[in-house]
C-alpha cells in the first residue's frame, strides 16, 4: 500500500493494515497521536504480547531514536516502518515524552528459577549492566531491558547477532556475536521476568 | 593472550552514521566494536564511560534551560535559531543565508532570516555524514565523507536546490570506522582545506589519513598539508599572517588527565604534529612512542584540556567585540566523555600577549550541568562563526540549535 499521505492520514492508515493479534486499545489519556501505538504496545504503553515491547518507562531519547531510525530506514519491520514514516520530529519527541512517563507494569512472564543466577551472571559477564544499568532500566538512548517482553528481546537479540536488526553503532552486534543461542534464551528469560524498578 | 573480551551493550553516538549506511552492507564481515572503543585496556573494557547521543529528532529550545547560558558583561546570548537537528559547522552565504552541515543526520539545512525571524529549510538530503560546508562566490561546497561537491548558484534557489557536482571522490577508500566526518575550509590559497582523521582512536594511520589536506577545486589535485593530526573538526587562517591553525583531539583511553587535546599553527607544508607516536607534543605513546622521540614533532601552541574536544574554531575580525577581542580565537569545546569528571562543554575564548602567548578563558558557558552526571549537559557547542555584523553564531549539535552572541557598549 500507498504512504504518501502525511500525519494522521499515514498513521490512520498503517493501523488498518495490524495483523488481528493487536486489539483495539480504550486511549486512557494518551495524546491523540499515541493512540495508534496502543493497539500493539498496549495501554499506556505496557504490552501484553510478549512479541511486542512495552514503551512505557522506557527513557524518552531512546524512543525517539528508535522512531528516527524506522522513518529514516536503517531500522525495518513491516509494522514500525509505515507507522513512522510520516512522523515529524515534533511528533516523535512527543510519542517519547508521553511514553517515557508512564508507569511500567509488572512483569506477567515468570523467570525458569534455574535461570535467575545464570541470567544476572550473563548480564554482568557481556557488561549489559554498564549501560543499561544495574536494574538494566536503561539511560538516555539505551533501552529499558527489565520486564520487557520475552520474544521481543529474544528476536532482537537473534536479530544484531544475526545484523539484521539495525545497530546505533555496532555495539550491540559486536556483544550479541558473541552469544550462543542458550545464551540468548537465559537473558531473554531473566530480563522479561524482572520487575523494572530502581535499586 | 585471553580470547577476545565481550564488548559492552552500549549503543552510541559517535558512530550513529556507521549504523545508518553499515546495516546491510556488513552482512558478512565479522562485528567490529565502535571505534571509539579501540585503543582500550583489558581492565578498561569494563569502563562505563562513553560518548553521548545526540537527539536525531532535535529539541526545541523551549524545553531547555537556555537561561542558563552565560556571557561575559556586556554580551547577549539568545537562541537564533531551532530546529536544525545535529547542527554542526556553519557557513555564511553572499545574501546572508547560513549554512549548516550535520554529522550524524544525512541533511545540509538553510536558515533564511526574515526580518528577525529566522526560517530554517532542509536543503540537501540524503548524503553521507555531510559535515563540512564552505560558501564561497555563490557555490556552496560540501563535504561527505566520501568526497567534495558543489552547489552553484544554490542561495537563489535554497526551495530548488541545484544537483551536486563532484570536486573530488574517493575520500574514504577504506570506509574508515573512525573519524570520517570533514571539515572543510577555503584557504587564503584558494583551496578547500579539510580532514581525514585517524580510522580508530589509536591506530598506525595510512598516508592519507591523521591530515588536514587540501584540494585545488580548479583541478581535483590534492596535497597532504599537515600531517600527524589525529582529527581536527575546526581550522581557520590568522587574519594577518594567513598561517593555518587548527584544533586537534587527542587519543582516549589513557586516562582523565592525558594526553590534552591540542591548539596548533602550521608555519608551512608538511609539517607532522606527532600522531600516533607523540601527543601534545611532549607525551610519546605507550605502544608507537617506542624508539620516538617527541623533538621530530611539531609541538602545539596551546594544551586545551584532556578530552574536552575542541572541535569550531575561528579568529575574531569582526567589529561589534570589544577591541581586545581582535584576532582572538573562539573555539567551541563540545566536551568531554573519556574522563570520568567532565569538563568543556562551552565556548572558549584564546587571547595572545604582547609576546604572543596564548591564554584561554572561557566564554559562553552553562551547558555543562553536573560534572559527575551522565549525561553532564544539556546542550553542546560545536561550530562558531562570526555575522557580517560582528555578531557570533554558535551551533550546537545536541539539541540542533544555534545561539548568537552580541556585545553592546554601555
Amino acid at each position: 500500500m500507498s504512504f504518501s499521505h502525511k500525519g494522521a492520514a499515514a498513521i490512520f492508515a498503517a493501523a488498518l493494515s495490524f495483523p488481528p493479534t493487536c486489539p483495539a486499545f480504550a486511549a486512557d489519556d494518551a495524546p491523540q497521536k499515541a493512540e495508534a501505538c496502543l493497539a500493539c504496545h498496549g495501554s499506556g504503553g505496557n504490552s501484553t504480547d510478549p512479541a511486542m515491547p512495552s514503551l512505557a518507562g522506557q527513557p524518552a531519547k531512546f524512543i525517539s531514536l528508535q522512531l528516527f531510525m524506522f522513518r529514516e530506514g536503517n531500522r525495518k519491520d513491516p509494522q514500525m516502518t509505515p507507522m513512522a514514516a510520516n512522523l515529524s520530529n515534533a511528533e516523535m519527541n512527543e510519542l517519547a515524552a508521553y511514553f517515557s512517563k508512564q508507569k511500567p507494569a509488572a512483569p506477567s512472564h515468570k523467570t525458569a528459577p534455574e535461570n535467575a543466577a545464570a541470567g544476572r551472571h550473563l548480564t554482568e559477564q557481556h557488561h549489559c549492566v554498564q549501560c543499561h544499568g544495574s536494574a538494566l532500566l536503561g539511560l538516555q538512548h539505551i533501552p529499558r531491558l527489565a520486564g520487557q517482553q520475552f520474544a521481543y528481546l529474544r528476536a532482537q537479540l537473534r536479530g544484531f547477532r544475526a545484523k539484521t536488526r539495525a545497530d546505533f553503532d555496532g555495539n550491540m552486534t559486536s556483544a550479541a556475536e558473541l552469544l550462543s543461542e542458550k545464551d540468548i534464551e537465559i537473558l531473554a528469560d531473566y530480563l522479561s521476568g524482572l520487575t523494572p524498578l530502581r535499586d | 593472550m585471553v580470547p577476545a573480551p565481550f564488548r559492552p551493550f552500549i549503543s552510541l553516538a559517535s558512530a550513529l552514521v556507521c549504523a545508518l549506511i553499515a546495516d546491510a552492507a556488513q552482512a558478512q564481515a565479522p562485528a567490529a566494536p565502535p571505534s571509539w572503543q579501540q585503543g582500550r585496556s583489558a581492565e578498561q573494557e569494563k569502563s562505563s564511560l562513553h560518548p553521548f547521543a545526540i537527539e536525531v529528532t532535535g529539541k526545541s529550545a523551549k524545553q531547555l534551560p537556555v537561561d542558563k547560558l552565560k556571557v561575559p558583561e556586556g554580551f547577549k546570548v539568545e537562541v537564533w535559531a531551532d530546529g536544525l537537528p545535529g547542527a554542526r559547522s556553519m557557513a555564511l552565504g553572499s545574501k546572508g543565508t547560513v549554512f549548516v552541515g550535520t554529522r550524524q543526520l544525512k541533511d545540509v539545512y538553510a536558515v533564511v532570516d526574515r526580518g528577525g525571524k529566522r526560517e530554517v529549510k532542509t536543503i540537501l538530503k540524503g548524503l553521507d555524514s555531510p559535515n563540512g560546508v564552505v560558501f564561497s562566490r555563490g557555490t556552496l561546497y560540501v563535504a561527505e565523507r566520501h568526497r567534495i561537491t558543489r552547489y552553484d548558484g544554490i542561495e537563489g534557489q535554497l526551495d530548488n536546490p541545484p544537483q551536486a557536482k563532484v570536486v573530488i571522490d574517493g575520500l574514504d577508500p577504506q570506509q574508515q570506522p573512525g573519524h570520517f566526518w570533514k571539515f572543510l575550509a577555503l584557504g587564503p590559497d584558494g583551496k578547500l582545506y579539510y580532514n581525514v582523521g585517524a580510522p580508530g582512536n589509536i591506530v598506525m594511520p595510512a598516508y592519507f589519513q591523521a591530515a588536514i589536506s587540501r584540494v585545488d577545486p580548479r583541478t581535483g589535485i590534492i596535497e597532504n598539508y599537515a600531517l600527524g593530526v589525529r582529527n581536527s573538526v575546526g581550522f581557520d587562517w590568522h587574519p594577518q599572517t594567513k598561517q593555518l591553525w587548527f584544533t586537534n583531539h587527542g587519543r582516549d583511553w589513557l586516562g582523565d588527565e592525558s594526553p590534552n587535546d591540542t591548539l596548533h599553527v602550521a608555519t608551512r607544508k608538511g609539517q607532522h604534529f606527532g600522531y600516533p607516536y607523540c601527543h601534545q607534543g611532549d607525551t610519546l605513546d605507550p605502544e608507537f612512542g617506542k624508539n620516538r622521540d617527541c623533538k621530530e614533532f611539531t609541538p602545539p601552541t596551546l594544551k586545551l584540556g584532556p578530552h574536552i574536544a575542541p572541535i569550531g574554531m575561528r579568529f575574531y575580525a569582526g567589529k561589534m567585540f570589544p577591541a581586545e577581542y581582535q584576532n582572538n580565537i573562539f573555539i567551541a569545546m563540545r566536551g568531554s566523555w573519556n574522563r570520568t569528571v567532565k569538563h568543556g562543554y562551552n565556548v572558549t575564548r584564546v587571547s595572545f600577549d604582547a609576546d604572543g602567548k596564548a591564554k584561554m578563558e572561557p566564554f559562553l558557558t552553562g551547558f555543562l550541568l553536573d560534572e559527575k552526571a551522565d549525561p553532564p549537559m544539556w546542550g553542546r557547542p560545536n561550530d562558531v562563526m562570526v555575522m557580517r555584523d560582528g555578531s557570533m553564531l554558535v551551533s550546537d549539535d545536541q539539541n540542533g540549535i544555534i545561539y548568537r552572541v552580541s556585545y553592546a557598549k554601555k
